[in-house]
């Protein structure tokens, strides 16, 4: 049989599963589909502990290059996108959006390599991009940095053939902006979601798609399905890189009515679910209850504990507990 | 003064009668392009050049009447609104096009669901999508709301129920947001121009409590916008009830003057400029037109 068949049959057998994790009842099932999945699969993640935005947040991510392996030669003149997640803003609640400073120690960090960073977004349920930048301080450090911002919702769209399959979407709109780019850094806020249960890196890429061709909300990948939309997105845009702002994170009704959460770190990998498992890990929460990490799962990288390989601080000396909200669709996240 | 430079950047940042998102040069973004024939309208300048323009867009029209966002991306077909809003303006030349596209969005429809106690809004009622076969969304509902008013339409019932779907998706202290009220435990935000945008559809509507709250919320924030999308449709929202202070022009020219590291672009320009007019997107009351539903 063709792999990549076997493959999509494969993955559509763990939906189903899924389907019955939230009663309980199929999560030794799903665990067994992962563990195969999984088979030979490894991913390096770095937790880099960082208190608050005040310390010296560039040297703590150039830190992270290192144990990473991320150096000069592979980044001199790249352009590389960076991707913060800018959802909407509100006075007091800085804990929404990725904050400025860690985009701008992201940049300082990739300019230390000889790369040459930009900041791009497509936020999903304001229009307005340059009002969100100046609320939420962005534009400021954008003056600060020198560095160029692409509204990804009007930027041009080109199309590209579905990579990832699991929605009926054929073919995915790109900005061109990102296609363009030669290294697409996520850059998230470690949050709850109300809908898709937890919001990292991943999730992050609804804001490449732009807005002229999915709408405010996009609500085009809410019909598709959230889960199946993030691992098409990701399948198809497939990033080199993310930096997890987990220094004060979102619980509870996130991604925009949750409370602040502070975890103290930026999280790091060269791949996303290994990174957002991880950070699912840090909330306390069960990564396998993740219907969209279970279905990155050993096509994108791996989830499993045992399938990582943890740099940095020890996943214990950071985890806190994140409330999330009581509903059927987040309740295998509780499942610890 | 910033109208005069305004304008002449975006007569010269037309590329053969269209205009592009951040004055690309190429292509044609159907938004960019019915904002900005609008606009020049709005100031009575460079009539050929707006003739050009609403000829481009009807060129980009397809067979069922919807308009396209761009002349290489076949969907969705959101500006059809906002075109027929500029083709409004057209006259007689323009009167094909323009039925064609009252035709398309009175056959568009939002999809409806049941009641969910997840939402705080009444999914069942239909207005427009951004995208086939998804939900109705305030900017979509509020545009077709204008732009059918425009034609004369405002006592169709789908406008009549378009209206009730800007109503319902008030926010209780009042303005709008992109068309959620409630999600799960939590009462959402409102955001300027989708206020602005639901202020213009609803001007000629009786004045309730939603209107009242709406203009409070939008003189509250107004004087501190610097985005030239949020300010300029919140300043068109005001107008449109007759509520913009006369320092709402300085507003703008700040915004217009001192871009910082926002680069031009059409859309900006020609909302600045809308706003700048007087009544520039209001229809005219007089004109009534009775086509069945």
């Amino acid at each position: 049989m063709d792999p990549e068949v076997d493959a999509k049959i494969s993955r559509r057998r763990l939906l189903r599963s899924l389907g019955a994790v939230a009663t309980g009842a199929g999560a030794l099932s799903v665990a067994r589909l992962i563990d195969r999945h999984e088979a030979g699969m490894r991913a390096k993640v770095c937790i880099q502990r960082a208190e608050s935005y005040d310390v010296d947040l560039t040297s703590v991510v150039l830190d992270g290059f290192a144990r990473l392996g991320v150096t000069a030669s592979e980044l001199r003149g790249k352009r590389v996108l960076l991707k913060p997640n800018l959802v909407e803003t509100a006075l007091g609640h800085p804990h929404i959006n990725t904050h400025p400073k860690v985009v701008l120690a992201v940049a300082r960090a990739f300019r230390t390599l000889g790369a040459e960073p930009f900041v791009a977004e497509g936020q999903g349920h304001r229009r307005d991009s340059w009002l969100v930048l100046e609320e939420s301080g962005m534009a400021a450090a954008l003056d600060e940095g020198e560095l160029p911002f692409v509204d990804l919702n009007h930027d041009e769209p080109i199309e590209r053939p579905n990579a990832g399959g699991l929605t009926r979407l054929h073919s995915l709109w790109l900005p061109n902006a990102l296609l363009e780019a030669d290294w697409i850094v996520s850059l998230p806020k470690v949050k709850t979601h109300h809908w898709a249960g937890v919001t990292c890196a991943m999730k992050n890429f609804f804001g490449v798609v732009p807005g002229v061709v999915y709408g405010w909300p996009k609500n085009v990948l809410h019909h598709q399905g959230i889960h199946e939309s993030i691992v098409d997105i990701n399948a198809t845009v497939r990033p080199h890189f993310a930096i997890a702002d987990g220094i004060l994170g979102m619980d509870g009704d996130g991604p925009i009515m949750g409370d602040p959460k502070p975890l103290g770190c930026l999280v790091m990998s060269r791949n996303l679910p290994a990174l957002d498992a991880t950070c699912v890990r840090l909330m306390r929460l069960n990564p396998l209850g993740a219907v969209y990490l279970a279905l990155a799962s050993g096509f994108l990288g791996p989830i499993l504990e045992s399938n990582i390989e943890q740099l940095g601080e020890p996943i214990d000396a950071l985890a806190t507990p994140f409330e999330v909200l009581d509903y059927p669709h987040t309740r295998a996240l509780r499942d610890v | 003064m910033f109208v005069e430079r305004l304008l002449q950047r975006l007569i010269e940042g037309a590329h053969e009668g269209a205009w592009a998102y951040g004055y690309r040069g190429r292509g044609l973004d159907a938004e960019a392009t019915a904002l900005a024939t609008l606009a020049l309208t709005a100031h009575e300048r460079a009539p050929r050049l707006v003739h050009e323009g609403l000829d481009r867009l009807a060129a980009l029209q397809a067979s069922d009447g919807g308009v396209p966002i761009r002349d290489d991306v076949p969907n969705p077909r959101w500006p059809t609104s906002l075109a027929l809003l500029a083709w409004a303006r057209g006259g007689e030349a323009f009167a094909q096009p323009r039925e064609r596209a009252v035709g398309y969005l009175l056959r568009h429809r939002g999809k409806s669901f049941s009641r969910t106690p997840l939402f705080g809004h009444d999914p069942t009622l239909v207005g427009w999508a951004w995208v086939d076969d998804t939900h109705s969304w305030v900017e979509p509902t509020a545009w077709a709301v204008a732009a059918l008013r425009a034609t004369g339409r405002a006592a169709h019932e789908r406008v009549r129920e378009g209206v009730r779907v800007l109503l319902d998706r008030c926010l209780p202290e009042g303005g709008w947001n992109y068309g959620n009220t409630r999600v799960m435990h939590h009462v959402l935000r409102p955001f300027p121009a989708t206020t602005g945008v639901a202020l213009v559809a609803l001007a000629g509507e009786g004045r309730g409590e939603e209107v009242d709250r709406s203009l409070a919320y939008l003189r509250e924030v107004a004087p501190t916008l610097r985005a030239p999308l949020s300010l300029g449709w919140a300043v068109l929202g005001l107008r449109a009830w007759a509520a913009a202070p006369d320092e709402a022009l300085e507003w703008l020219e700040r915004c217009a003057l001192e871009p910082g590291r926002r680069p031009p672009d059409p859309t900006h320009d020609a909302l600045l400029l809308l706003a700048a007019a007087d009544q520039a997107l209001v229809a005219d009351p007089r004109r009534e037109v009775h086509d069945g539903p």
